[in-house]
């Protein structure tokens, strides 16, 4: 049987228990006296544990037999979880996650697991002597009905194959196999032995009735497994047994698969084709003014959506496939550090397109190692500020219109904003006059690649390490990033991602004879420049739209597109968090739903846009990112 | 006409091979379950021929929904699918009225020869 | 390129240069598409092109190997070779004016690097001969990489 083809699905269904053994062991270690995490730590464990030795991974086998085993002893035992014995199993777990990918890609070789397997016996060896042992005894020792007299009946001797497993499971039901032929007594060893892993697969019982010897033999060797019978005193040798398997045509029913994301991408690819057809043919019949095309391309409009729609669904996945190795993160930093933080996910069955949700894990980790290195004091400190000593930290997902707004926020000790300032100044990112930053201004000094140098990570408490990572990670999904902190009180960095990258809605706004394509993720309104006022604020022109600064962006100058603008035109509102900006364009060209693609910019190439689609007539057009026109 | 099964366990890696190696001996894999209680509940819906079962699985383990089971259909052909190291629970599931098990990891050939017994 | 065994090449023609490029980083030869410009980019790029749904930047020839500008009505910059650049891990286009001819050549017939009028030396990997005329055979990784971004 050709293993390799489980592999995959192997690799991703023991990621998925070993990540739920790290929320079970956080949980057990919150409410240590909660014995509830240890059974599904068990189930975990056990289930990997099979699966690998079904594909000859013995390393993993062998740690999580050894894992499983303190795990039931554990579960039996009803102790509460200790210090020592949380960190020994999330070492085990580790050892899991390492000896699984390794075994996966061929290298299981490399894996050394010889510590934490010692550890893991020395551990089970001091709860108890029994490793896996027997469950408390359920009341059936012994068969029901009519016990009739020792002695009578006759003598059933039975010796099993000595490469049969679980000879006492087999014993059982050679028994029960015996007892469908006759009453049955005197089973020798008991019962109750059959339960124990050192039965060796030798027993006796006796027979009644008046089944002939063939029968007896027959009967008994229709369990399995059994290598001697010997009834009533008079061996007979085993003969060859066992009917072949059924060949019947192989017929495979559906059921749930897991789909590769590159898969995925691809059958994406292939539908974004028929978008962009369908805008074609939209646009044909539009000309043809022929009811019967019409018809036809309604139906092609409604199909493809419905298929788009599904294949998007299809792409959507929860925020916990992301978020859950995060407290495990979290709680290992904060131990490292000497740092209490109490840990919350907060939304974490929001769904995002796995392709931006792979994405988010680098930042996310920058994000989180910045609020419990540099945001959350020392419980010390805390205590002195008159904070509990015991710091916080939340990661929170909201969906919100058509984005999702992922959040980061401690309770720490906030930016000093009066460092960046100094700082802000020297490097001339700010006016030097400049009295304060604002969180905008914060965020961009904070982002500013090379400002997490050495010294920056000592005067500003390294709030910039990775931030520029994270910022420019989000950007190129095509989402936005914000901080808001308080002195004292803490930081939040907000970060809105669209939904779907695959395909979005999007405004096609002309200017001069080119087209570009606007997301309507963060667009707020359009209104009309030339009726509104312009003003001038902090230098920049500006319409004020209820009660509203809005800084005016005029692409036709931001994109070098030669010729002059018309006198009127639409100012497309753009809206993103508290960041607002109006992008001035020659004229709107409508609204469709696009597929976005990357291309390969060439060096120079403005840092405005986010990727490219292909508009009906099959002619290349640039998409704008949000973020980079604010 | 070939026979009908229902699949039991939590992982989709062992369901996946066992109803593989089921249907390639020309078996219809009609049903799978995730947790004893599915089990219960496909077994009462499809009628099942044969029932593979883990023994550990979330919510309902296999040996309760092999007594829930039996309950409903005391002829029901449960084969327990256990792992090494489960000798007391493999006999508790017998007990309870399991028809046979096998030992994972598995073999086909030895699936299939546990599956002719129990389907006798 | 080693010195033995035998190279195929493609030979295209860009203003008066004849140059050639390793037939086994040619993807596929186009007719000339419209551009969509790219804001920002160097006038060598000519922006980027739909091909069967992939989107694909295109870098002028003519610019890039210091050509004169092809006249407007002309056949100049009138093909799209589409080339495999660092490793075949992406692809651009390069505008041509005419594909000459796809050639198999012995390595010993073509010549290491060397000055050649007109045309910058690290972008030459070597310099080959067919029917009394030199050929320029690029380094098309050494043309093309620079203008992407990093």
């Amino acid at each position: 049987m050709d293993l390799s083809q489980y592999a995959e699905l192997f690799l991703a269904e023991s990621r998925e228990h070993l990540s739920a053994c790290n929320q079970l062991l956080l949980e057990w270690e919150r409410s240590p006296a909660n014995l509830a995490p240890v059974g599904g730590l068990f189930r975990a464990v056990h289930t990997v544990k099979g699966m690998a030795a079904t594909m000859g991974y013995a390393r993993v086998t062998d740690v999580a037999h050894r894992a499983e085993n303190l795990l039931d002893l554990l579960r039996r035992g009803g102790r509460p979880a200790t210090d020592e014995l949380l960190q020994l199993l999330f070492r085990a777990r580790d050892a899991l996650e390492q000896a699984v990918e390794l075994s996966v890609v061929g290298r299981e070789d490399e894996i050394d697991v010889a510590e934490v397997v010692a550890d893991l016996d020395g551990a089970a060896a001091q709860l108890g002597p029994h490793p896996l042992a027997p469950s408390p005894p359920s009341g059936e020792g012994e068969r029901g009905g009519e016990v009739p007299p020792v002695g009578a009946g006759r003598l059933v001797q039975v010796t099993l194959r000595a490469e049969a497993p679980l000879k006492g499971g087999r014993a059982l039901l050679v028994i029960k196999k015996a007892q469908a032929i006759g009453p049955v007594h005197a089973v020798t060893p008991s019962e109750s032995a059959f339960e124990a892993d050192e039965f060796d697969g030798r027993f006796s019982f006796r027979i009644g009735g008046t089944a002939g010897t063939a029968e007896i033999e027959r009967g008994v060797r229709a369990a399995g497994d059994v290598e001697h019978v010997t009834v009533g005193g008079e061996e007979r040798r085993p003969g060859t047994g066992a009917g072949a398997a059924p060949s019947a045509a192989p017929e495979t029913k559906s059921r749930h698969i897991r789909v590769d994301l590159g898969r995925l991408d691809r059958l994406m690819d292939l539908i974004g084709e028929l978008v962009t057809v369908r805008g074609r043919l939209n646009e044909l019949a539009a000309s043809a003014r022929d009811p019967a095309i019409d018809d036809v391309a309604i139906q092609v409009s409604r199909l493809s959506r419905e298929l788009q729609d599904e294949i998007i669904q299809a792409r959507m996945t929860p925020v916990w496939q992301v978020f859950d190795r995060f407290p495990r993160l979290v709680r290992d930093l904060a131990r490292e550090l000497g740092k209490q933080v109490a840990f919350r996910v907060e939304g974490k069955e929001i769904e995002l397109d796995r392709a931006i949700l792979d994405e988010l894990g680098d930042p996310l980790l920058h994000l989180l190692r910045n609020a419990v290195d540099h945001g959350i004091e020392s419980p010390a400190e805390r205590r002195r500020r008159g904070k509990q000593p015991e710091g916080e930290i939340v990661l929170a997902a909201v969906r919100e219109r058509a984005s999702v707004a992922i959040s980061v926020r401690d309770d720490g000790r906030g930016i000093d904003r009066q460092k960046v300032l100094e700082r802000a100044r020297r490097d001339g990112v700010v006016d030097p006059h400049a009295e304060a930053l604002t969180d905008d201004q914060l965020l961009r000094v904070l982002a500013r690649p090379g400002f997490s140098t050495a010294e920056a990570v000592t005067s500003v408490s390294g709030r910039g390490v990775g931030i520029d990572v994270a910022v420019t990670r989000i950007r190129v999904l095509g989402g936005s990033i914000e901080i808001r902190s308080v002195e004292g009180k803490g930081t939040t960095f907000v970060m809105r991602l669209p939904v779907t990258l695959a395909i979005v809605r999007a405004l096609i706004a002309g200017v001069g004879a080119e087209r570009y394509a606007l997301p309507l993720t963060y667009v707020a309104e359009t209104v009309e420049f030339g009726v509104q006022a312009t003003t001038i604020v902090e230098g920049r022109e500006a319409i004020v739209l209820r009660d509203r600064v809005v800084p005016l962006v005029h692409l036709r100058r931001l994109l070098g597109v030669s010729g002059d603008a018309p006198t009127r035109c639409p100012i497309i509102v753009l809206e993103m968090g508290e960041r607002t900006s109006g992008v001035v364009v020659d004229g709107m060209l409508g609204q469709q739903e696009i597929v976005v693609k990357g291309f390969d910019a060439p060096q120079g190439t403005l840092p405005v846009f986010s990727g490219a689609t292909i508009m009906g007539d099959g002619v290349p057009a640039l998409i704008l990112d949000a973020g980079g026109l604010l | 006409m070939s026979h009908t099964v229902l699949v039991c366990d939590d992982a989709i890696f062992m369901r996946t091979m066992i109803s593989d190696i089921l249907a390639q001996a020309g078996f219809e894999v009609v049903g799978e379950a995730e947790t004893g209680s599915q089990a219960v509940e496909k077994y009462r819906q499809l009628k099942p021929d044969l029932v593979t079962m883990d023994i550990v699985m979330p919510d309902m383990g296999g040996i309760d929904a092999v007594r829930a089971i039996v309950k409903d259909d005391p002829d029901a052909k449960i084969l327990m699918c256990s792992a090494m190291g489960q000798q007391a629970l493999v006999v508790e599931a017998i007990q309870a009225g399991a028809k046979d098990f096998v030992v994972k990891p598995f073999q086909p050939s030895r699936v299939l020869e546990a599956v002719q017994r129990v389907l006798g | 390129m080693s010195d033995a065994g035998v190279v195929r090449l493609l030979l295209f023609r860009v203003g008066r240069l004849v140059c050639a490029a390793e037939a086994e980083r040619v993807r596929e030869i186009l007719p000339r598409l419209d551009p969509t410009r790219i804001p920002g980019a160097p006038p060598v790029v000519a922006g980027v092109v739909n091909v069967r749904g992939t989107l694909v930047t295109v870098v002028e020839g003519w610019r890039a190997l210091r050509q004169p500008e092809p006249s407007a009505d002309g056949e100049g910059g009138g093909t799209t070779v589409l080339l495999e650049v660092g490793g075949g891990k992406k692809v651009l286009g390069f505008t041509v004016d005419e594909v000459v001819d796809l050639v198999s050549v012995g390595g010993e017939t073509l010549e290491r690097r060397q000055a050649l009028p007109g045309i910058d030396p690290t972008l030459v990997r070597a310099v080959g001969r067919r029917a009394d005329q030199l050929f320029v055979v690029l380094d098309t990784d050494a043309l093309l990489t620079p203008i992407l971004s990093s």
